[in-house]
């Protein structure tokens, strides 16, 4: 199929993350966080080894931006130290999936429910709380 | 038009727009009714040449009119057969797609154009499910409207929420459609929609 590039509203990056969600699903017994604004819903679910994030699932409804930007995020923290989530910023995904503007809310609802993960993950307590 | 048989007196009809695009003609022209009993007075847009009774200006696109002529020959001719294969066509791709949880039709089977299927699925967002449904070219909303993203305001008027709104498509089939175009487009919706539904949270109450 030939696909309109210049009126395309999605770029290579996220049509191909949007038809690879390899990290969507939930981590049974991890750490869960999750969030509904913004006309999306995310779940992000977390297993931690030695501040490490061994693994790192989610689950999103909405536009094919929020559900390739979960797809990148998961990809990129998953492996690395849980210190990362807490200082996770949207910026570059929205730059890399060049996401609209009238969408930036929504990628920093994601952003939002990234943190909070970073925070339960280090006070597990703390996300029993909330949740 | 060019679909069904329209008999513009019996129905009362003052005034009717048409286009030969929508009947396989070329885009660019159209054709505009205008009842002479009681005869019904309109003012031109422009003005300029006397051309269409002074009422549009300008040199007439005699290809275009000829090509929307042979168009309404043609439909005429295949009217009949077309509603019946396309009804056919329809009600196939309802019944590949009818036991999806939370599916249901915008509008009534029975009375309406047999080339049209738009259907709501709940839980499903829309814009991701036109992208998943590539490379079948659907639409939400009306197709005259597609860039928009905003929900159909006819959907709306229909009763639907917004939520089952943006998810309607709209399948259009036509004469050059086919058997085999329409099972892989019941499978492609499918897939659609349990794909999404798998990747998508539960829904907080």
């Amino acid at each position: 199929m030939s696909i309109d590039t210049q009126n395309d509203p999605y770029n290579h990056l996220v049509r191909a993350l949007f038809a690879n969600p390899d990290h969507a699903g939930v981590l049974e017994g991890g750490i869960v966080v999750s969030n509904a604004d913004q006309g999306i819903r995310i779940e992000l679910s977390a297993r931690v080894t030695e501040h490490r994030v061994e693994r790192l699932r989610y689950r999103a409804w909405g536009c094919p931006h929020c559900i390739a930007a979960c797809e990148a995020l998961a990809a990129k923290l998953e492996g690395g130290p849980t210190g990362d989530l807490e200082n996770f910023s949207s910026a570059r995904f929205m730059q890399s999936l060049a996401v609209p503007a009238e969408k930036s809310a929504r990628i920093l609802v994601i952003e939002d429910t990234v943190r909070q993960l970073g925070k339960a993950l280090r006070d597990p307590t703390a996300s029993e709380r909330q949740n | 038009m060019g679909k069904l048989p329209l008999d513009l007196q019996a129905l009362g009809v003052d005034l009717m727009s048409m286009t030969a695009h929508k009947m396989y003609g070329p885009k660019g022209v159209g054709a505009l009714y205008l009842a002479d009993r009681p005869e019904v007075h309109i003012e031109p847009l422009l003005y300029g040449g006397g051309q269409q009774r002074r009422l549009r200006p300008g040199t007439l696109p005699v290809p275009l009119i000829a090509g929307f002529g042979a168009a309404a020959e043609i439909a005429a001719q295949k009217m009949p057969d077309d509603a019946v294969r396309l009804a056919q066509l329809r009600d196939r791709l309802w019944q590949g797609i009818h036991d999806i949880p939370g599916i249901r039709v915008n509008g009534d089977l029975n009375n309406s154009w047999p080339g049209l299927l738009n259907v709501s699925v709940a839980d499903v967002e829309g814009e991701s499910l036109l992208l998943a449904l590539e490379p079948l070219c659907v639409a939400t909303g009306s197709a005259c409207n597609s860039t928009n993203k905003e929900p159909s305001y006819v959907l709306r008027a229909l009763g639907l929420s917004d939520l089952d709104a943006q998810s309607a498509v709209r399948f259009s089939l036509g004469r050059q459609t086919t058997r085999p175009q329409v099972d892989f487009a019941i499978g492609r919706y499918r897939r659609a929609v349990a794909m999404l539904r798998e990747i998508a949270p539960e829904r907080v109450a």
